[in-house]
Formats: structure tokens, sequence, C-alpha cells
């Protein structure tokens, strides 16, 4: 019983998605779907929380391990998640309705794709590992493919599609050098092998290392493996565009943070003249600067967002570089980065699709004009969320930012905090340039004009993640205190 | 090995090596496929040699029999503009692009096992690679992930059915693929 106990978080995902797929059959309503789906988002968070509050150390976990591994580390991520879920089936509940795409396989792709963003996030095994990376992928390419009927959206998913599945198979490569390397899949025996010295052995292992670090960063999009992302955003529909950016980016971090901690965690792997920190950050500097000079040049709001997500997967491989000095405080970092970012990207993507509606969707600079004046309260929700991505305080992505930063000053990487706070006065640029266009810019004479929906699933949406956004930036303190908790996980 | 043996492995694999290449090289793309079945049956034949009769079986029914009919059957609804390929554009250069990253990787798998102390080959037990012991394997020591596969096995059916099931013909909003001309295109 308590073994179902520990699983429960999985057992309501999955369960509640067979559910909601029969429900779709019988119901009349299609518009429940998106309720439904909320809910089960949120019983599946809610154990979460009920088993950190039980107390992992009752539970009789040791038969799941190392399959999956129920710890801290496991739980955070898990109701990070189910938030950033139920978060975007209450941004389909508005849009796919107003869209006429409301067909009921969208929430059961989105909670089977949320399961396995929680498989990838509590393995402890490779096997686990990929396959929940497998189901998280299969279920974005699937949503990037949901508006058939537009070019854009097959040509992003087709490339998603393509591109994820090479990675997918680059890192199932370096999956079976190590395995060959070291003889197990388990990530703890890998790590052990790798602190004895593997390596030298072994080179192979090491090839093994650096093709499962390539395919990692592909699932968090940092430059140069970032390519698919601006298509793949662009085309999908905007609640799908949101979950991708938030649920898939954050359990990648997961599983990055579980693999380079737990089996590349040595002392000599994590050292600056051999392992890969060095490579990590100089990718992290690439990621952050390409991509926020490419997002100032762009257009389309939704694409300027997209490339955003990839300057935040800097920001956040900033942090995990820091594991070089202190594996738990760049641990906690990247965990209370992502739930920032989470609460605040998936506002800015509400508010995008809040202010559009059949024919008259909101994609460019120039459909904002003017928004300030006609919708200020839409316009008000905007800009916080905008705030809060550039890292203005008192809004909750100014405490990302300054854990991270502080977390890289702490461990000696000046260089690499003035370049991140560079770029971070950068991508105020293109944040602020949104504001600039809602409050101080009138729309063209004869131009087409956004109107927004009417919806309160997004409505309802937006205002939670306002008062998260508002909450983590007053209040830090108990997010944070459960973030740190969270990274015990990988005390040494 | 004995003698027997050793020919039949070398048959295998030279016969698996011969479908591969002809595989990459046949122009017409039935034949590629049909060289691919060669070469999957021929590797089926190499699993039988290391008395994995399961996985002999699985890969002829798996690959010779659900994916290259499939091929089969794309090639076959593409129809004759997929049959023809005329595509000769810089040639030279493309072959040796091919050649230096073959060389390199080829030199790469050379130098890492060269280097490497060898490995061991555990023992292996009685009955090893059959169906009993699979299903064992399957159902006790991996019996999580095992499970934890249908939830991909699920979506994979989900994602096909709702790509599927969508709508092709309906005008779609324009606003989404250019920006700026918001009510252009009103059903």
């Amino acid at each position: 019983m308590l073994l179902m106990f520990a699983l429960s978080p999985f057992l309501v995902l999955g369960g509640g998605a067979l559910l909601l797929m029969l429900a779709e059959v019988f119901s009349r309503r299609p518009s429940g779907l998106a309720i439904g789906t909320t809910i089960v988002f949120i019983t599946s968070g809610a154990f979460s929380v009920a088993l950190w509050l039980y107390g992992i150390e009752f539970l009789p976990v040791g038969i799941l391990s190392p399959w999956i591994l129920v710890d801290k580390f496991t739980l955070f991520f898990n109701v990070l998640l189910c938030l950033g879920g139920a978060l975007a089936s209450l941004l389909a509940g508005g849009y796919l309705v107003e869209y006429k795409l409301n067909r009921g396989e969208f929430y059961s792709i989105l909670l089977f794709a949320t399961f396995g963003g929680m498989m990838l996030a509590s393995a402890g095994d490779f096997l686990t590992l990929f396959l929940g990376l497998e189901t998280m992928s299969l279920g974005a390419y699937a949503l990037t493919a949901f508006r058939r009927a537009s070019p854009r959206s097959a040509e992003g998913a087709l490339k998603y599609f393509l591109l994820g599945s090479f990675a997918a198979a680059i890192m199932l490569y370096g999956i079976a050098l190590v395995y060959g390397a070291t003889g197990s899949t388990d990530l703890a025996r890998v790590g052990a092998a790798f602190s004895h010295g593997v390596v030298t052995s072994h080179p192979m292992a090491l090839i093994g290392l650096v093709l499962i670090v390539i395919g990692l960063l592909f699932k968090v999009s940092a430059v140069p493996f970032h390519m698919w992302t601006p298509d793949a955003y662009e085309g999908a529909p905007t609640p799908a565009t949101a979950y991708m950016a938030v649920v898939v980016k954050s359990a990648a971090f997961a599983m990055m943070l579980r693999v380079l901690l737990t089996s590349f965690g040595d002392a000599e792997s994590m050292s600056w003249s051999a392992g890969w920190p060095p490579a990590l950050a100089a990718i992290a500097v690439l990621t952050m600067t390409v991509a926020n000079l490419i997002a100032g040049r762009q257009d389309s709001v939704k694409r300027m967002l997209a490339y955003s997500s990839i300057a935040h997967a800097g920001y956040l491989l900033v942090g995990v570089v820091v594991a070089l000095r202190s594996k738990e405080q760049a641990a906690a970092g990247v965990i209370f980065y992502l739930a920032t970012y989470t609460v605040s990207t998936i506002g800015a993507f509400g508010a995008l699709i809040l202010l559009g509606s059949y024919g008259k969707e909101a994609v460019s600079y120039d459909d904002l004009a003017g928004v300030g004046k006609r919708h200020p309260a839409i316009a008000m929700a905007f800009s916080l969320f905008l705030f809060s991505l550039a890292g203005v305080p008192p809004t909750a992505g100014f405490f990302g930012k300054w854990f991270i930063f502080r977390a890289a000053m702490d461990s000696g990487f000046y260089w690499l905090t003035i370049l991140a706070f560079i770029n971070s006065v950068i991508g105020a640029y293109y944040y602020l340039r949104v504001l600039v266009f809602m409050y101080m810019r009138e729309p063209q004479p004869g131009a087409a004009i956004a109107v927004p929906m009417q919806s309160r699933h997004v409505k309802a949406a937006l205002l939670l993640s306002a008062v998260f956004v508002l909450a983590l930036g007053l209040a830090p303190t108990c997010t944070l205190d459960a973030a740190i908790a969270a990274a015990t996980t990988f005390r040494m | 090995m004995n003698v027997i043996g050793s020919l039949y492995f070398y048959v295998c694999a030279a016969v698996a090596i011969a479908g591969a290449i002809a595989t990459v090289t046949a122009r017409n793309p039935i034949r590629g496929a049909v060289s691919l079945l060669v070469m999957v049956v021929s590797i089926a034949g190499l699993f039988l040699a290391l008395s994995a009769e399961f996985l002999a079986a699985i890969q002829l029914i798996v690959y010779a029999g659900a994916i290259v009919v499939l091929f089969l059957f794309v090639i076959m609804i593409l129809g004759e503009s997929s049959s023809s390929v005329h595509d000769k554009k810089r040639i030279v250069s493309r072959t040796l692009a091919a050649a230096l990253l073959g060389a390199v990787s080829l030199g790469a798998i050379v130098l890492v096992v060269g280097v490497s102390t060898p490995l061991q080959a555990p023992r292996i037990r009685a009955g090893f690679g059959g169906i009993d012991a699979i299903g064992r394997a399957l159902f006790s020591d991996w019996v999580v992930p095992f499970e934890l596969s249908s939830a991909l096995l699920m979506v994979a059916v989900l994602g096909a059915v709702a790509i599927a099931k969508g709508d092709i013909k309906r005008p779609l909003e324009s606003a989404a693929t250019t920006p700026g001309s918001a009510s252009e295109e009103q059903p």
C-alpha cells in the first residue's frame, strides 16, 4: 500500500489520462476536458506534496530503485511539472476552443508527456531515463504538429521530430558506450566507476560522456543545438509552445542535473582542467549571447519568446557550471530559477493568447500597439510577466537570477557572472520593447486589430501565474527552502 | 567454434555487409528496401549463431515483417516521383566529405578500442536469451521499466491519432504564419 502511495503521483497522472480519454468519448461538453486535466495535474501535484510531508525516508522505495528514485528532488520537480501542466491545460481550454482545434487527444498527450517528464526527473537509471525522455518528446512532437492545416506547424514539427530523434539516438549511443565501459546503466554505479578512473582504462567512457551531454544540451535547446526551437515554438499552438518552454525544459534540466551530478560528478569529470564544466560554461555564454542578440531582432512576439526561452537556458547553464564548486548550491539555484521561469513564461504566453481571437490573433509587435489603452488589465498582467522574465524586482524572475548569479560569484566565476549580467541587460531591451508598443504606440490606421478572446480558462491561468510571480517575488523563502531541501539529494 | 560455425558466421556477415552496401547505393528505392530485407535476415542468422533464438525471431517479425513492409508501402504510395534519383550535384565534394567523416569516426573508434583494456565477457548461463529467460527477466528484475514503456507506446499511439484526426482542409487563421496580416483570411 505504501508502495502505491510512493508511486501515487505517477498513478494519478497515468490513470487520469486514461479516464479522460474515455470521458472524451462520452462527454457532450468538450470544454470540461480542460478542467478535468487541470484537476488531474493538481491531484498528482498534491500527492507529491503529501509524500514530501509524509517523509520519503519512511517509504519502501527500495524495490523501485534505481529505476525510479523517490527523493525530494523528484518530488519538487513533480510539483513543478504538474503546475506547468495544469496552467498549460487551462490555456489550452481557452485557445483550442477559440481556434476550433478542440480535440480531446491534446489533453491526454499533455498528461502522458508530463508523465514522461516525471519519469525523466525521477530516473536513477539510463534505461528509465531514456524511456521518460522519449515519452515526453513524442508527446511534444505530436503537440507541435497538432494544428495540422498550418504549414508552419508541420514544418516546425518535422524539424523538431527529425532533430529530436537524432539527438536521442546520439544520446543513446553515448549511453551504450558508457554501459560498455562501466558495465552498468545505473546512474550511481556509473558515477562510482567514473570516480574510480574508468576513463583512463576505457577512453570510450569519455566519448560516451560527450555524446550524452550533447543529447542533454539538445533537449534544453542550448546554442548550437537550438535550431529547432524557434520554428517548433512558432508553429505549435500557443498552449503547446508554453508547455514545451516550461515543462519540457524543466524536465530536461532535471535530467541534466541528475546525470551530470550523479554519474559524471566525480572530482576529475568536474574539474576545470579536464572535465565538462569549461565546455558547459562556453556553451552557456554562447547560448545567452546568441539568443539575446537574435531575440532583439524578431518581429513576432511569439518568436521573441522562443529565443528568450533559449536565453534562459543559458542562464540556467551558468547555474549548472557552479556545480564545480558546490553541487548543492548549483542544484538549488537551478531548481529555484526553474520555478520562477515556469510561472513567468506560462503567464507571458497566456497573455499573448488572451490578446488574440480567431482570425485576429496577436502575434507581432504591431498587433500589440495601443493594447495598454484598450485592454489595460491584460496589458498590466503581460507587463508583470515580462518584468519577471527580465528579472526586475519585486517579481519572481529577479530572485531566480539573483540566486544563480550569487552562486556563480561565490564560486569565483566573476567573468561568467558579468557576462550573464550584461546579457540580462540586453534581454531587458526586447522585453521592454513589448511594453513600448503596448503603452506608447497607436495602431496604424487601417491595420488589423487583435481582439481579445473571451475565456475564463485563460483568465484563470493568468491570474494564477500572476499570483505565483508576485508570491515568489515578495516571499521567496518558502520555495527557496524547498529548493535547497531538494538539492540536498546531491550532497556528497 | 568449429569450421562449420565459422563458415556460417562469415557467410552471414558477408551477406549482411553486401545487403547494407546495396541498401545505400541502390538507385531504385524498391531494390534498396529489398536489400535492407536481406541484411536484416542475415543479422537474424547471426543472432541464431549466438543461440539467441528469441532475438532472431523478433528481428524477423519486427524488422523483416513490419518495418520493411512499411517502407515498401510508403514507396508505393509516393509512387514514381520517389523512384528516380537525379541528384548528382557536387557529387565529388559530397563523397569527399562522407569519406572524411567516416575516416574520422573509424579512427576514433579504433583509437578508443585500441587503448581500452579488453572487456571481460561475462559467463553466460544456460538458457540465456531464450523466451523463458527473457520473460522472467522482463517480469521480475525489469518490471518497472517494462511497465513504464507502456506509457511510451500509449503516447505514440495518441500522438499518431491526434495528428491524423486533424482537419487539413479548413482555412486557418493566417496570423500565425505572417506577422501583421491578422485578419486577411476569414473563413
